[in-house]
């Protein structure tokens, strides 16, 4: 009995270990190779960097105590030089980031001028790997309704789909039960993406037609048919083309623009 | 009175295992697939309190989980009240004392879940499914299953039998002697 308690307690600590070594890994796709170098850089470096330092001790000693005194001046002038670059890299820095921020305020400003916008920070996501609909912290006390668009600095995120006094309930655009209408920003071609299972920042865009001239890296945005989505508003960029079979079932994948895994605030368009 | 305090403390974990499950699970992926621990709830209150309490708490904590963030009223209740009777026809069928046969009970639950869920939301909301991506989620969320079943096996077996003892009392079949 004793035995099998403790092998027991082995066996949940060996799980939640092997649990944390499959999160980390799986999460940290091409860091791994960086990670073992630091590892053998943190165990080699010091021994490198004493060996060295026995070389230099023993073929410098001779020349150390003649060039004192110009070395320290020389020391002193570079000293007062660092402080001021210092000071600069400072200011420049400074002014750097107050050109970012008017730069963003701008380009937003611009981007969604014609729509009256209400803020609203994600609350809950999806507890199945299935389904990724979002639950925000305004709901009909600020003015939002049923089946208003929903998008973020990026581009579109999905549409309301229920609201309450104080949440609202979000379908986006990469869950597998939503299609949107969209059309390629350069030659307006038609088509309707559709959210995948695989991945929570891919679209399939299908019904495309059979003479459209579609490329990689094309931008695709909405088409305002079906009359939930504003027209106009920025999805993504096509991935892939791929050629099917024959003509009718060739299809592209999109990437979002929007990034769904590291969304934490968004704009619900109420006009 | 106990038994009281044995249906709160069910409805607490429920809770607590949602908001685990919607901000600490989001981010503590396998490959970015997160794990199911509401059906081994559901599955544990099937196993230990009888099939009719597995079907209350499914259908409870289904709805609450459809109002809340589900697409459809009804599709989740369905589906975690399924895996409470499983969880009753397994305690009438095998041994609880075993973690292999638990292990072996999470990942049929999990996978009948699942796939339930899955032809229920194609017929209802027209869902896009590739069904080569969605066996291999399914198979990732399996093995996490399991990895947190082994996790919370103690746990369980401690707290099961008092459950069974206080809810099941006189009725607790006697098949072992």
């Amino acid at each position: 009995m004793e035995r099998d308690r403790k092998s027991g307690i082995i066996g949940v600590i060996v799980t939640i270990i092997i649990l944390i070594i499959l999160v980390v890994v799986t999460n940290t796709n091409s860091e791994n190779a960086s990670f073992i170098d630091g590892i053998a850089n943190t165990i080699v470096v010091p021994i490198e960097n004493g060996l060295t330092y026995l070389k230099n001790k023993i073929s410098n000693n001779n020349n150390f105590f003649e060039n004192i005194e110009q070395l320290k001046a020389e020391n002193e002038q570079l000293k007062q030089e660092n402080s001021e670059l210092e000071q600069n890299l400072r200011e420049y820095e400074v002014i750097k980031n107050e050109n970012d921020q008017l730069k963003q305020q701008l380009n937003l400003s611009e981007k969604y001028a014609q729509y009256t916008t209400v803020p609203g920070t994600i609350i809950s996501r999806d507890i199945s790997n299935y389904s990724k609909t979002l639950v925000i912290n305004i709901g009909s006390d600020n003015g939002i309704k049923e089946n208003m668009t929903v998008i973020a600095d990026e581009g579109l995120v999905g549409y309301v789909v229920s609201v309450t006094s104080n949440t609202a309930k979000i379908q986006t655009i990469v869950d597998s039960a939503s299609a949107t209408s969209c059309l390629t920003s350069s030659t307006r071609d038609n088509m309707i993406c559709k959210g995948t299972v695989e991945n929570s920042s891919t679209l399939r865009a299908s019904n495309i037609a059979t003479e459209a001239n579609i490329i990689q890296g094309d931008s695709i945005e909405t088409s305002g048919l079906g009359g939930i989505y504003i027209k106009g508003i920025h999805v993504g960029k096509i991935k892939k083309v791929e050629k099917g079979t024959n003509k009718t079932d060739s299809y592209a994948i999109i990437e979002t623009a929007v990034d769904f895994d590291k969304l934490e605030t968004v704009l619900v368009v109420t006009n | 009175m106990k038994k009281f305090i044995i249906y709160i403390s069910l409805i607490i974990s429920f809770v607590v295992i949602y908001l685990l499950q919607s901000t600490f699970f989001t981010n503590f992926t396998i490959a970015g697939v997160m794990p199911n621990i509401i059906v081994i709830l559901v599955l544990y209150i099937g196993l230990y309190a009888g099939v009719s309490k597995g079907i209350i708490f499914g259908i409870m904590f289904g709805i609450f989980i459809d109002i809340w963030i589900g697409k459809n009223i009804g599709i989740t209740s369905i589906c975690l009240a399924t895996v409470g009777i499983l969880g009753g026809m397994f305690d009438k069928n095998f041994s609880k004392d075993s973690r292999i046969t638990i292990l072996l009970m999470v990942i049929s639950c999990t996978i009948i879940y699942e796939v339930a869920m899955c032809i229920l939301q194609y017929i209802i909301l027209n869902t896009n499914i590739e069904i080569l991506e969605f066996i291999k989620i399914l198979f990732i969320e399996v093995v996490y299953n399991i990895l947190i079943t082994i996790i919370l096996y103690p746990l369980m077996k401690i707290t099961g039998y008092e459950v069974e003892n206080e809810i099941k009392g006189d009725k607790i079949l006697t098949r072992y002697f």
